[in-house]
This record gives structure tokens, sequence and C-alpha cells, in this order.
């Protein structure tokens, strides 16, 4: 069993791992193919990472009604929004599952036009409010950082909007370079140093030093 | 007075906040919009492309929270291609972008009288992210055998001739998340050398900026501000034009919170430590 749940998942990730990457550097059509092949596998397992997912969502959702946790009714409609909207996408509007799915008509798209897309526009249009609440309580220049961050922020803010241009015709360009350059610059530091670190991760999981994605901490 | 102001309700906040969507959205605020290089990049791409009819891959990977900032400048861009008969294939990495994708081009198609199969297509949301792009690049047929209406993609007039990325004349990518960064550059652009673009979020905007200097990407549209920019050029007058106007009072509120909160802690916060 060790085999199985250790030994071949290290042997399957060395060797796609290694694969993957010396296939990046082979041009020949022969290399390339096989970057095809890896490519249409990777969406098939992907597909199935849906699968689990789903699977995952429901038994942590259904744990919080079974227990009655605090606020297990939104739990509970988890699993109505689910079951409906599974029904209605098989349903398509009468022609079944195996047909392409009906847009623009139907329940399936009922749901997505006056459910979904209502409701997750309101909760990304709260924000705004929230933004301008935090602003005022946390954006304090108590430092000189913190007084060059304010600064910036507010020729951003300004700068990017039209009525800035009105208040003073430098302000757009004024903003455009601070993002231009100190903000470019930031940027590509950051960058660097996440790629940097994807690679020695990368190269962690395909060499077997890092483990945790097996499951069950260290043995 | 001192306490009020150094303590303002959140609830008082939103109102302003409210009162600044609301009134420039109902008076109709116009305001001039300045062009930046950024965006007439990817219009002087589309009329490039016009001019030899050619053929562009528009990814729509964002969702109703995205929404208004993102769909109007799918509007507009479509608006723009159909106008100048440039030919449009869509996809999406996202799911949630299917039923916006296609409400635009129904709306967009309808308006230039652009037809299905001949001048677009939609082919619906694929998973894989980077492993569908590097299908996608040297076998599109392969990667979508049907659009999202189920006709076959090598009998479609318009994308029987595409064999892989490197045929279109440019892909733009309108995003919600790390599509344009995290796949479309490093799986696709990098490897079949594409012109690429983007439409993107705000929050996103500043990331993007050093693709944008190494020439990966040759224009970006940021935000609300960026989907106004495009339908100045194109001289349609859309949601993003009219959502300007509370956009840029909406701004002035939050600064002059911030003054107001800076000054009230500078008089009297500090011996407090600060307004909470």
């Amino acid at each position: 069993m060790l085999f199985l749940r250790r030994t071949l998942p290290l042997i399957i990730a060395f060797v796609v791992g290694m694969i993957g990457i010396l296939v990046f550097y082979i041009p020949h059509s022969g290399a390339q193919s096989l970057e095809q092949e890896l490519a249409t596998w990777d969406r098939i397992v992907a597909a199935f990472a849906l699968v689990l997912g789903i699977y995952s969502l429901m038994r942590l959702h259904w744990s919080r009604v079974r227990r009655q946790q605090a606020a297990w009714g939104y739990s509970f409609l988890v699993f109505v929004g689910f079951v409906i909207t599974t029904l209605f996408a098989i349903y398509n509007d009468g022609i079944g599952p195996f047909e392409p799915q009906v847009l623009n008509s139907g329940p399936f798209d009922w749901m997505y036009k006056y459910v979904q897309v209502p409701a997750d526009a309101t909760m990304f249009s709260i924000l705004a409010f929230f933004i301008a609440s935090a602003a005022y309580r946390t954006f304090r220049a108590r430092t000189p950082e913190a007084a060059i961050l304010l600064i910036s922020a507010i020729i951003v803010m300004i700068g990017r909007v039209p009525i800035g241009a009105s208040i003073y015709q430098g302000l757009p360009e004024i903003a455009q370079w601070m993002m231009d350059v100190p903000n470019l610059a930031a940027k590509r530091g950051i960058l660097l140093g996440v790629s940097l670190g994807i690679v020695a991760t990368s190269l962690r999981i395909i060499f077997g030093v890092e483990r945790s994605y097996l499951g069950g901490g260290e043995e | 007075m001192k306490e009020f102001l150094l303590t303002i309700d959140r609830r008082i906040i939103f109102i302003f906040v409210a009162l600044g969507v609301i009134i420039p959205s109902l008076a109709t605020v116009r305001l001039p919009i300045p062009i930046t290089e950024d965006v007439k990049a990817i219009y002087d791409t589309i009329e490039e492309v016009s001019a030899k009819n050619g053929t562009i891959l528009i990814s729509f990977d964002y969702g109703p929270g995205s929404m208004p900032e993102v769909q109007p400048m799918a509007l507009a861009v479509l608006r723009h291609c159909f106008r100048k008969n440039v030919k449009v294939i869509g996809m999406s990495h996202w799911p949630t972008a299917v039923g916006l994708a296609q409400e635009a081009f129904d709306i967009a198609s309808k308006e230039f009288g652009a037809q299905y199969g001949e001048d677009y297509t939609y082919l619906g949301y694929k998973p894989g992210g980077g492993s569908l792009v590097i299908n996608m690049g040297r076998n599109f047929h392969d990667a979508f055998q049907k659009d999202l209406q189920g006709s076959n993609t090598t009998e479609l007039p318009i994308t029987k001739n595409i064999n892989g990325l490197a045929n279109f004349d440019y892909v733009i990518c309108l995003a919600a998340g790390n599509t344009p960064d995290g796949i479309w550059i490093p799986f696709g652009q990098e490897r079949y050398k594409f012109k690429f673009g983007l439409g993107c979020t705000a929050v996103m905007a500043p990331d993007q900026y050093p693709y944008l200097q190494s020439g990966q990407m040759n224009g970006m549209m940021g935000g609300l501000a960026g989907a106004a920019e495009y339908e100045t050029l194109i001289e349609t007058s859309g949601k993003a034009i009219a959502g300007m106007g509370a956009q840029s009072f909406v701004h002035l509120i939050i600064i002059a919170f911030i003054i107001l909160g800076n000054v009230m802690y500078f008089l009297y916060g500090r011996q407090k430590g600060g307004a909470q």
C-alpha cells in the first residue's frame, strides 16, 4: 500500500515533471507531439479535479448542515442552488443534456441572468462602500513611507479618472508616469521573486523533497 | 464635533458614496475623456487587422462580479470589429463568462448585421487553462472541435482555416483574474508570438505593466476608465462613458474622506492613537 500511496505518486510527479520541462526546450516534432499529448491529459485530469472539487464542497456543507453549525441555512442553500442549477442544465430547455446548452431561453439561462448575475454584481459593487469606509479609517500618514503611499494613491486615483484632467491637465501624465516607472519597477521585482519561488517549489515537488501534496503529513 | 469627525459612522460614508454614484448617473454628467497610449494601441491594432480582413480571438475570462467593468470593453471591441469587418472568434477560460460573452455577441452582431459562422463564432468554455492554450497553439480544431452552438470548427467558414494560435492576427484577453499573465502570456504569446492585448479590471492593471514594457502585451484597457477610452475612440457612447461621472465623483469623495481622516488624525488623533 505504501507503494501506491507514496512511491507511485512520487515516480509519476518526477517522470511527468521532467518530461514537461524537457519538451519545452526540444523543438523536435516528436517532443512537440508529446507536449500536445501531455496537455490533453492535463485537461482530462482537470475535468476530474472539477468532480473532486464538487464532492469536497458538498461534503463540507453537508457536515455543516448535519451538525447544525452557525449559519447552517446558507449551507443548505448551497444544495438547493446546486440541485436546481444541475437539473435545469440537464433539462436544457426541453432538449436534454446531450445537445449544446440553450442560451437566451429556458430556466438555466433565467437562473444565470436573473439570479447569478445580479447577486454576483451586487456583492462586488458593495466593495466600493467598504473601500471608502476602510480608506477613511486606516489610510493614515503615520510614517514617511505611509505618507508617500498616501500621496501616490491620491494622485493615481484622481489621475486615472476623467475629472483629474479637468482639475489639472498634467495629473493623468503624472499618474501614468507613476504606473510606468515606480509601479513597474516594484511589480517586476515582485514578479521575479515569485517566479523564482515557483521554480524552486516545482523542483522540490519534482524531486520528491516537497511531499505535502500527497496528504497525511510527514511519515 | 471633534469626536464626530474623528469617528465618522460608516453609514454616513456609505450615504456619501451612494449619492456620489446616483447623482452623476441621473444628471448624466459628461466629462472629457483623455486617451492613453495603451488603449489607443489596441484600437490601432484592430484597425490594422481590418485593413487585411483578418481574424482576432477574444478570450472572455471574467464573471458577473466584474461585469460592470469588463463587459463594456467586450461590447466596445466587438462593435469596433464588426463595424470594420474584422472576424471574431470568442472563447472562455471562465465558465461564468459564457452567458455574458454570448450576450455581447448577440448585441453587437445585431447592431452591425454580423453573420454567425461567417463573421463571428463563440466557442464557449473549456477547462485546462495553460494546457488548453498549448493545444490551441498547434491544433486549434482538436482543442475546440465544436463551437457553443454545436457546429464543427472544421466546417465553419470562420474557423476552418485556423490551424493554430499563430493564425490569429490579434488575441485579446478580457480578464478579471490571472488568465493574461498566468495563461495567455507564458503558454500562448511567448510560444506562438501572436500580438496580444488586454482588457482587465482596474485592480489588475498595475500588475500588467511589466508585460506592457516587455512588449509581450501591446496594449491594455484598465477598468471602466479604459473601457470609456475605447468607447470614445469608436465614437459610441456606452455604459463606460456613462459611468465615468459616477466614478470620478466617488473617487473625489473617497479622497476627501482620506484627507479629512488625516487632518483630524494630525490635529487630535495622535494623542488618542488615531481614529478607529
